[in-house]
């Protein structure tokens, strides 16, 4: 077996080149001052008391919360009831509709989201529509609408994926128990289907949450040139503006807010654990 | 005395088809209150499927369920005042051990303090006190088990379902909960319909045990009905060992097997009625030669623990010689030697020349040509012989295309068969020719010889085939000469298998004795 473990040597240089040093980078352009040479080094925290000092920047990550929250919601509520209805199917009906959820997913980011600029534009596909039955136009492009479709659209596969892999490793015959317990459908799914299915929603919502409240080309493609989430500012700073400590500096301040964020959703999870116990020993 | 008793469940002629399969053909079963009743039988017999049936998984196909005097077909399972418990256990992984038992009472809405009064009580009817926090997936196969007990009873159901409950348990294991089990019914006294292939288990706990096979009912009895009286061969093989003799019923209480007339206990057969006899291995005695009732040779000897189990053949078996006559290569090559050609002699019944054509004629002589540079086959394409239906030896010529050609003789016999009316048997087999090679070369030499000699044995009353079980020869495959050898075809004798505390030698003479009771007599059942 010994010999095995050299087989990770590549891999252990290679993060290290490409992950562990660069992180090392951020964290050390975020905590120094602009404009370091090599001779004199000056730690400070300049960066962070400006990002929350301004109110323009605080607005902007709130936006970016929200987005991706409501995006997050949408994915488990559009994306559930599709998994379960997938996870009922025979294997064949299964493996062809687990195709067609990944098959846009072959198909570049960038083109898909174009596609929804045709569609959505003010003289696109919906409002001709709109048109033809003598409604209002009604501005959809460049509107939280459209960010948040653009995401919800790209997304929502990783949710559906997940749910649908829980549903489907779940035991049958837990359900002929239940049926045997006198439960009726509802109660069924309430009582066993759901709680088992939740550990599928919660990786489905790190995969779902996490590159929403950083994404940039879509809040760019379909928010507009001025529509800025967290990640757009990020951007901003680095190829724009040219300020590398603060862009590292804001990276860092994301990464907490994910990593507290994913420590919540996990607590969520368990908490339901503590609860249950607490309840068993009355 | 059983009809006072109230007739819960009642199986009214149930078919139950699966794409055009029939896995139940018409059951008809009544279960009373109270009763430990066993469906027994092996995987495929239908016994689960008449459970799932009853649970309200599945639909008949026809039929009737009546339960407590009402048709139940169109009742939902969590309708039916019954509770399953799973083959699997299928426990709530997300549920600690006290809200897993208390799942069927929270969803009834039952109020908090008598659901934590009836699930404590259960803990305790199940030994299981103090658990009720734990993590069922952390507990053992059989904690597991006991839990999936105590959330169904605690419902308290008219009947309870058990799916092969204990078959993922170790033996010693499925000891102690067979009796906790029994325990536990004969506690909370409610009807328990047990699924089990496992005979063992079926005569220790029932009190009713229903055989079944290939969805189909065979007998219905209590356990000692079933293992003393069994209905026919099926049953008695399916339930204990048995030895199981063809014999013919006399008259009432005579029976004739082996070509000895017996007492027995049994009526009410057509006279020589053709018949299966059972004795039971404990039922046979070993006595003295002179005392028993048949005699016999002791073939083996095994200790089992309490008791030996031997065996002793009363009938020897049927047994023919015939010769092989080994030869050494006798290829014949082609004028510019580039393809050879074979083949050997045999003999074929004079009853069987109307099957003989070409093709059999190339397979009873192994004819074969191949070519020497790249040892391929060539096919055989001309066939020379004039054979009539008469007794008398035949040459026949294989040839190819290109004219290689050899010669070998038919010989037309009459068959001689040995018979041994005492067994029913006849046995029957040819001579033949083989070559050192073939021998040599033969991966299966018993099945070889079988097939060379077309070594046949039948039943002498329906000519039905009877197995050769014995194959002797008195060479070694490995350093094969060329010559004649004897080889001797003989099928299984009459062996009666005896479980006894007494020891016997093995190789000795000895009589076996029992008692006209201890003769179960059965109809013969068609397969």
């Amino acid at each position: 077996m010994k010999t095995f473990k050299r087989l990770t040597i590549p891999y252990i240089v290679w993060i290290t080149l490409m992950i562990v040093i660069p992180m090392l980078l951020i964290v050390f352009y975020a905590f120094t001052k602009t404009g370091n040479d090599v001779v004199s080094i000056q730690f400070t925290l300049e960066h962070f008391q400006k990002f929350f000092t301004d109110p323009d920047f605080l607005r902007t990550l709130w936006l970016s919360l929200k987005i991706a929250f409501i995006t997050t919601i949408i994915c488990i509520l559009l994306g559930y009831p599709v998994a379960y209805a997938i996870s009922q199917c025979d294997t064949k009906t299964r493996n062809l509709l687990i195709l067609l959820v990944t098959l846009p997913m072959w198909i570049n980011m960038l083109v898909r989201t174009y596609a929804w600029i045709g569609i959505l534009a003010d003289n696109g596909l919906i409002s001709h529509i709109f048109n033809f039955f003598g409604f209002e136009p009604t501005k959809l492009l460049y509107t939280d609408f459209s960010v948040i479709l653009g995401m919800v659209y790209n997304f929502i596969p990783f949710m559906i994926l997940q749910i649908e892999s829980s549903l489907a490793k779940m035991d049958k015959s837990l359900l002929d128990a239940a049926n045997d317990l006198g439960c009726n459908r509802m109660q069924r799914f309430l009582n066993i289907t759901l709680p088992l299915s939740l550990p599928g929603v919660i990786t489905g919502i790190t995969l779902v949450f996490l590159p929403a409240v950083s994404s940039f080309v879509i809040p760019k493609l379909m928010g507009g040139g001025g529509y800025m989430m967290i990640g757009n500012v990020i951007e901003n700073q680095f190829i724009t503006v040219g300020e590398w400590n603060f862009g590292s500096a804001i990276s860092m301040i994301m990464a907490v807010i994910i990593m507290i964020s994913m420590y919540i959703t996990r607590r969520l999870d368990k908490g339901d654990d503590g609860a249950r116990i607490r309840k068993g020993g009355r | 005395m059983e009809m006072e008793k109230n007739k819960l469940i009642q199986f009214k002629n149930i078919v139950k088809d699966f794409d055009g399969q029939l896995v139940l053909k018409g059951i008809n079963l009544d279960i009373y209150e109270n009763e430990f009743v066993t469906l027994l039988g092996p995987s495929g017999c239908g016994k689960t499927t008449l459970l799932r049936i009853l649970g309200g998984f599945l639909d008949v196909t026809e039929g009737q369920v009546i339960f407590d005097g009402e048709d139940i077909a169109d009742l939902p399972p969590y309708k039916r005042e019954l509770n399953t418990v799973f083959q699997k256990y299928a426990l709530f992984p997300h549920m600690n051990v006290y809200d897993n038992i208390a799942f069927g009472l929270k969803i009834k809405k039952m109020s908090k303090d008598v659901i934590e009064q009836k699930v404590m009580k259960m803990l305790k009817l199940i030994n299981l006190e103090g658990f009720e926090d734990k993590d069922v997936t952390l507990l053992s196969g059989g904690q597991q088990q006991r839990i999936a007990i105590a959330r169904a009873l605690v419902n308290e159901p008219k009947v309870l379902l058990l799916d092969e409950p204990l078959a993922a348990l170790d033996l010693k294991l499925r000891k102690e909960m067979q009796y906790e089990l029994k325990k536990i019914q004969q506690e909370v006294g409610i009807t328990f319909i047990y699924v089990t292939h496992d005979q063992e288990e079926a005569l220790t706990m029932s009190d009713k045990i229903v055989v079944m096979k290939d969805g189909e009912i065979q007998q219905v009895g209590t356990p000692t009905d079933i293992y003393n009286e069994p209905e026919n061969c099926y049953v008695a093989r399916f339930i204990g060992e048995s030895n199981i003799i063809p014999g013919i019923m006399l008259e009432d209480y005579k029976v004739r097997f082996d070509d000895i007339d017996f007492d027995c206990v049994d009526f009410g057969f057509k006279k020589n009625e053709p018949v299966d006899v059972v004795i039971r291995p404990e039922d046979l005695d070993i006595v003295k030669e002179e005392e028993g009732k048949m005699t016999g040779v002791v073939k083996s000897v095994l200790f089992k623990g309490v008791h030996y189990e031997i065996m002793v053949e009363t009938v020897p078996g049927t047994t023919v010689s015939v010769d092989m006559q080994v030869t050494q290569e006798h290829d014949i090559s082609s004028s510019d030697a580039s393809e050879k050609i074979s083949a050997n002699d045999f003999y074929v019944d004079i009853k069987d020349m109307e099957e003989l054509n070409d093709a059999e004629i190339i397979a009873r002589a192994d004819a074969q040509a191949w070519s020497t540079e790249n040892d391929e086959y060539i096919s055989i394409s001309k066939i020379e012989y004039d054979i009539k239906e008469e007794i008398g030896t035949y040459p026949v010529t294989f040839s190819t295309s290109n004219g290689t050609s050899v010669t070998i003789n038919v010989f037309v016999v009459k068959q001689q068969y040995v018979e041994n009316p005492k067994a029913n048997e006849a046995i029957a087999a040819f001579n033949f020719f083989k070559t050192v090679d073939e021998i040599k070369e033969s991966a299966a030499l018993d099945t070889d010889l079988k097939t060379w000699a077309n070594a046949q044995s039948w039943k002498l009353s329906d000519e039905s085939d009877v197995e050769i079980s014995n194959v002797e020869y008195d060479f070694d495959p490995d350093t094969i000469t060329a010559g004649t050898y004897k080889v001797t075809f003989s099928t299984q004798g009459r062996e009666f298998k005896i479980h006894t505390t007494d020891i016997a030698e093995e190789g000795a003479e000895v009589g076996l004795s029992f008692f006209p009771e201890d003769i179960h007599v059965m109809s013969k059942i068609g397969f």
